[in-house]
């Protein structure tokens, strides 16, 4: 696979929430703010993009029967570096407070992983690095989609600014989980429409 | 090289794991003294909020310096008090000494055991009393600050906050403005059982308004959590009822 694929397929034509449909339920959680969405995008493109470089660099070492508990170990220790440099900044601790469990929940998320046992550990470390920051941003680019959607309609706000007029009633259904669901639903569709090879006959 | 052998895989993953607990030791050290800054401005913020100086989000807004200096402006005394009400030793309150969470954990264990505890009193210039509460909920310890006014009984404000309870349901003791609305002109019956309760299925109303000055309502979806609070309330203001019972009896 060529390299400038590698990058760009993540972030649409293979996107990993639109696409390969993993990390749904944290994309319904913390998409409230623009500002909690993008801290969130971060975190999992660094937990994504440094995981696969390490493991692919140990990728012939790694004992095959113990392969899933190594990286399991490497994930863990890049999500609670996170979790721990979000809470040493004045500026990013309050969202590392509002995220809370979700942070440490990016252990859990099926891309992280799964990009690891799909491309890292056949590939050389460098594209490995690029194809899990690239699909962190690729899960980042839907959860600022729809975040900004959910911020704005719910809350008239966007990254904690006032845009919407001073009459604007805000509306509780966007903030609550399900819209989020209502509103990937879109996106999904919409992408589907344009790439016309999803479609199931 | 045989990746397959049983000492291989043995030695190796003993050294990841080595490796990895080193890497995060290291960074956890490194980051304390940034993390324990930050955890001790949300402290103060919660008790200024507790106390109605100003909403959270205010002060998440003005940042830690901000804060302190509120903090530091607005506080008269602040000492830890034992079982019988008397005064332990001061707290600085110009290095804003508060409790912080493992300290509230500590004295927990006390508190359950009824004795041998030296709980903090923040007093504020106007009048307001400041004092913590910790305890279990569902998942996590959850802790929060009462105010009480100058009368030491009737509550003034408070402010709840959890690890992880349950979000849009436990939650709410630290998310739902009306829930911590509640407390504001309850009082506290020291020296009853039970001091303050959370009711489950409604406390008993008229007009809105509650009939009996310690019952609040429960948050619905959330009995473990509600419960959970009410017995740390209840344990904790326990443990200050010698405390407020005295300064009480000094005032008439």
């Amino acid at each position: 696979m060529k390299l400038k694929e590698t990058i760009l397929d993540p972030i649409f034509k293979s996107n990993p929430i639109t696409v390969l449909v993993l990390g749904i339920c944290s994309s319904l959680a913390v998409t409230v703010t623009m500002k909690g969405a993008l801290v969130m995008a971060l975190s999992v493109m660094a937990v994504c993009g440094i995981s696969s470089l390490i493991l692919s660099t140990l990728r012939n070492t790694i004992p095959g029967r113990v392969r899933i508990i190594v990286q399991l170990v490497v994930v863990a220790m890049m999500v609670i570096l996170v979790d721990q440099i979000l809470k040493s900044f004045e500026a990013t601790y309050p969202i590392d407070k509002q995220l809370s469990v979700y942070i440490s929940l990016i252990i859990t998320n099926c891309i992280v992983m799964g990009r690891i046992e799909a491309f890292a550990l056949g590939n050389k470390p460098i594209p490995s690095m690029l194809d899990g920051l690239a699909n962190g941003a690729g899960y980042g680019l839907v959860l600022l989609v729809v975040a900004f959607f959910r911020e704005l309609l719910g809350s008239g706000t966007l990254f904690g600014i006032q845009v919407m007029p001073a009459g604007y009633v805000t509306n509780n259904l966007v903030i609550l989980p399900p819209f989020a669901l209502i509103l990937l639903g879109c996106i999904v569709w919409v992408q589907r429409s344009i790439q016309k090879d999803l479609q199931e006959k | 090289m045989n990746t397959n052998n049983n000492l291989y895989t043995v030695v190796y993953t003993t050294i990841i794991v080595v490796i990895v607990a080193a890497v995060l030791a290291f960074v956890s050290q490194s980051l304390k003294s940034r993390q324990d800054a930050n955890e001790k401005a949300e402290t103060i913020s919660q008790m200024l909020t507790a106390g109605g100086f100003g909403t959270k989000a205010e002060f998440q807004a003005m940042g830690n310096a901000k804060v302190l200096e509120t903090y530091g402006n607005e506080v008269a005394a602040a000492f830890t008090v034992d079982a019988a009400g008397a005064k332990v030793a001061d707290l600085d309150i110009a290095a804003k000494e508060v409790f912080s969470r493992s300290q509230l954990k500590a004295q927990n264990y006390k508190v359950k055991a009824g004795e041998g505890y030296a709980l903090p009193v923040f007093i504020f210039k106007n009048g307001i009393t400041v004092v913590p509460v910790y305890g279990a909920g569902l998942w996590g310890p959850i802790w929060g600050y009462i105010a009480f006014e100058a009368d030491g009984n009737t509550i003034h404000g408070a402010y709840f906050d959890h690890e992880s309870e349950t979000a849009g349901l436990g939650a709410k003791i630290k998310d739902d403005p009306a829930f911590q609305a509640q407390f504001v002109g309850e009082k506290a019956f020291f020296g009853e059982s039970p001091i303050f309760a959370i009711v489950k299925g409604g406390a008993p109303k008229e007009d809105g308004k509650s009939l009996t000055d310690n019952k609040i309502d429960a948050i619905t979806g959330a009995t473990m959590t509600s419960q959970g609070l009410d017995a740390a309330i209840n344990a904790w203001l326990g443990a200050y009822a010698a405390y407020f019972g005295t300064a009480k009896a000094v005032e008439e």
